[in-house]
């Protein structure tokens, strides 16, 4: 269930930019995260609606980009986005494939508000 | 609708108490593990076997994180070491302000080594930094093969695996060639050593890894 602390981290960074910015809603949160960073996308809408209750993020949407998997391959230098880890490198089939993209942590990209006092803050 | 850009990790806030914690031990002069894995993998039996091979030669301190209970922190105390504990009463990781709020109940200035034993979890410890030199985590034969592609994070994010329980080999079903190669496909700098905390084999690589990784930090520093 770290979902959360993911989530009133991210109602600490909307605060952080409401102080900055001036605003007293939020519309929309747009996220992003690997597909491998242990982020359960239900289990962080839910926490999302219950801690956001009562702030001005409550009633926003979420929208999370997953970042998919990428793997590079040892042998043949290919990198690309994979359905599956472990799997073998789609160019020359070897096994010997490292993971280079799909643990990204989760970020916040930006906020959609109501109206902004001091949009360059 | 005025959209603001932030493009900021969630855990931002985190990572700069992780970073304050990581300011105190720099001046300290106090290495600091973070050791993870599943419940039951053998993490307490790990810290107790590493304070009783390291007792002699650096001044060891213990923080405990448990979901509740002071059982593990009980078993640590008895080897003469400082320890906390941290019940984090449902959460299932520690987090680096846990730490910082833990670090007033220790003796720091007569540390040398701290370890950090995180909630017994594959998913969640490995997503948060608490100020740790190495992040170090153990899997034990009986959990199976499968778990660096089921829980890739926890590898990726590892300077170490400790493959525990290895005398356990003859009797369970665990690819110890998958386990390693998917593990290091998740990361190639992954350092592997096999060791049974109940026999003591392995014991002494893993104890010469570690020496090696404070020694370092220590001259890093002078």
């Amino acid at each position: 269930m770290h979902e959360m602390s993911l989530v009133c981290s991210l109602l600490d960074i909307v605060e952080e930019y409401a102080g900055r910015h001036g605003f007293s809603r939020v519309k929309s949160i747009r996220l992003s995260c690997g597909s491998l960073a242990g982020v359960e996308e239900k289990a962080l809408r839910f926490a999302f609606e219950v801690a956001s209750k009562g702030t001005r993020a409550e009633g926003a949407s979420l929208e999370l980009e997953v970042l998919p998997i990428v793997l590079r391959c040892l042998a043949c230098g290919a990198e690309g986005v994979s359905e599956d880890f472990p799997s073998a490198c789609r160019a020359c089939g070897s096994s010997e494939t490292v993971l280079a993209g799909g643990t990204e942590e989760l970020r916040c990209e930006d906020l959609e508000v109501d109206e902004v006092e001091r949009p360059c803050a | 609708m005025p959209v603001i850009n932030v493009v900021r990790q969630v855990l931002d806030s985190n990572d700069r108490i992780a970073g304050g914690n990581r300011a105190l031990f720099d001046e300290k002069g106090i290495y600091v593990m973070n050791l993870m894995s599943s419940p039951g993998a053998g993490k307490t039996t790990l810290v107790e076997k590493t304070i009783d091979a390291l007792k002699g030669r650096y001044r060891i301190a213990v923080i405990e994180g448990d979901i509740q209970s002071t059982h593990d922190a009980e078993r640590v105390a008895r080897h003469g070491v400082p320890v906390v504990q941290i019940n984090t009463g449902g959460g299932c990781h520690i987090d680096a302000n846990m730490v910082r709020e833990a670090l007033p109940g220790l003796p720091l200035d007569e540390v040398d080594v701290l370890i950090n034993e995180n909630v017994g979890n594959l998913v969640c410890p490995a997503e948060f930094t608490i100020g740790e030199n190495d992040k170090v985590m153990i899997l034990s034969t009986p959990e199976g093969a499968d778990k660096p592609s089921k829980y890739p994070l926890m590898f990726h994010e590892s300077s170490v695996m400790i493959i525990n329980k290895i005398d356990l080999l003859p009797y369970v079903e665990f690819d110890i060639v998958k386990a390693k190669a998917d593990a290091l496909a998740c990361n190639p700098e992954l350092v592997i050593i096999e060791v049974s905390c109940r026999t003591g084999q392995g014991l002494d690589a893993w104890v010469e890894w570690l020496t090696t990784r404070v020694e370092t930090f220590r001259k890093g520093r002078a």
